[in-house]
């Protein structure tokens, strides 16, 4: 999958931008980081590449598909390829079994294995059963990951995944992006913690400040 | 001397569940529609619906009684349907009573819940009005399950419509509140009473079957 942000700037109010002038190029798949500070536009720039936000100016290509202006067809096929996590879990009423299995299910996909490899792997088999009204912050947080990562997408763009997990899961995360990747995906991460496993495997880091692109290197 | 439990009496609650049954379905069921239409636009417009539909629920029964008499009067605009003083008019009066309550209780929720299940649906990659709507009443099952029983309990206990609208005939639109009322009016307290405690019971029951309904109607709406 090829990825381009193209002069991409977004503004929320239609005053301010959170975004200007930003341009990337993503050709090979592997992990970016996407780094700054508050404010800095991580998760505005990491919503519109996952198209769930349209630039206000600029487009974004999608193995060279203009999103917003193809087809419905086109859409929808493009935006099946793309998972985006949210930085605070978005998991609805039931057991964290119903919410890990959702996507799979909303897209008619059936795999008990993986999901069974999943919630073994998170140490989440305890409460399984159990409702997400129950749950830790860390273990919402890892239902919400594993949902995405069962999916297995070309591109998956993770807003803050390793806020509220213990260094365990942490760890389990980076191996399972890192394989991810390894497997052709294009893997985006915004986040405040930067890990020395993840910034020595990366393939990117994409430096933002003030909703401007202060550094884009690709190794 | 009291009203003894006859068929008579069988009849008034039945007519009332009947009545205040329907009506509040329906009620529910236009609240559910026009809540998931507007639950789309700008959390400014929702407040100014909720503001319109908050401000109707002061509106006494009375009013709205008299709103239908006077749409269903034989000069009235309705009056062509021959409705006045049917149970369809108490229906009528008691969807329009139920309906703003219905509407508050659910449009707010209705707001916050949809925003989430349509960020949820397109961060897994799937753009499904269907499975917006069903991911959506999911959510909310707990919250409808109130809101018709907040709508069915508006419609049982009120009195203004049933009265004004229905007339009170025996054993054609005689409910449980204007019975009530005629009893009283007429001294007879103790069976005033008991047809009081009975629909105090029934405004419980209904209370009680719908909240345990509501885990049962939450598997209806399972996505598999």
């Amino acid at each position: 999958m090829k990825i381009l942000v193209d002069n991409v700037w977004y503004s929320y109010d239609g005053v301010t931008y959170a975004l200007r002038n930003i341009n990337i190029y993503l050709t090979e798949p592997g992990i970016y980081l996407i780094t700054g500070p508050n404010g800095a536009g991580k998760t505005t720039l990491l919503k519109v590449i996952s198209l769930l936000l349209k630039p206000t100016i600029g487009r974004i290509l999608i193995e060279g598909v203009d999103y917003w202006n193809s087809s419905s067809v086109e859409k929808t096929r493009l935006k099946s390829t793309i998972i985006f996590v949210h930085d605070k879990p978005l998991l609805v009423r039931g057991s964290v079994e119903y919410n890990v299995s959702l996507g799979l299910k909303l897209k008619g996909l059936s795999s008990n294995d993986i999901i069974d490899y999943y919630i073994k792997r998170y140490n989440l088999s305890d409460v399984r059963n159990k409702s997400i009204y129950k749950l830790s912050a860390g273990q919402l947080k890892a239902a919400s990951i594993i949902r995405a990562l069962v999916l297995r997408p070309k591109l998956l763009a993770l807003d803050e995944p390793f806020t509220f997990l213990d260094n365990t899961r942490v760890k389990l995360l980076i191996e399972d992006l890192l394989n991810l990747a390894d497997k052709g995906s294009i893997v985006i991460v915004a986040s405040h913690y930067i890990y020395r496993d993840l910034v020595e495997k990366c393939k990117g880091v994409i430096e933002l400040f003030m909703g401007e692109l202060l550094s884009l290197k690709i190794k | 001397m009291y009203l003894d439990l006859n068929e008579h009496i069988v009849n008034i609650v039945i007519r009332s569940l009947y009545v205040s049954g329907v009506a509040s379905l329906l009620a529910f069921i236009t609240a559910i529609v026009l809540c998931y239409y507007y639950s789309g636009r700008s959390r400014r417009s929702i407040d100014l619906i909720a503001s319109i539909f908050e401000a109707l629920v002061g509106v006494p029964t009375t009013i709205i009684g008299l709103l239908v008499y006077y749409l269903l009067y034989p000069n009235g605009p309705l009056g062509f349907m021959r409705l006045l003083y049917t149970p369809y008019a108490i229906i009528i009066g008691q969807f329009l009573v139920a309906l703003p309550i219905a509407v508050v209780s659910l449009i707010r929720q209705f707001y916050n819940v949809r925003k989430r299940i349509r960020e949820l649906i397109l961060s897994l990659g799937l753009q499904s009005s269907r499975v917006e709507i069903i991911l959506v009443l999911r959510e909310l099952t707990p919250i409808l399950a109130s809101t018709y029983l907040l709508a069915f309990s508006r419609c049982i206990g009120e009195l203004g419509v049933a009265m004004i609208a229905g007339g009170a005939i025996e054993g054609y639109t005689s409910v449980l509140t204007t019975t009530i009322a005629v009893q009283t009016s007429m001294g007879n307290f103790e069976e005033a009473l008991v047809l009081g405690l009975v629909l105090i019971s029934l405004t419980l029951l209904t209370a009680i079957l719908i909240k345990s309904l509501s885990k049962i109607l939450a598997g209806a709406f399972h996505y598999e």
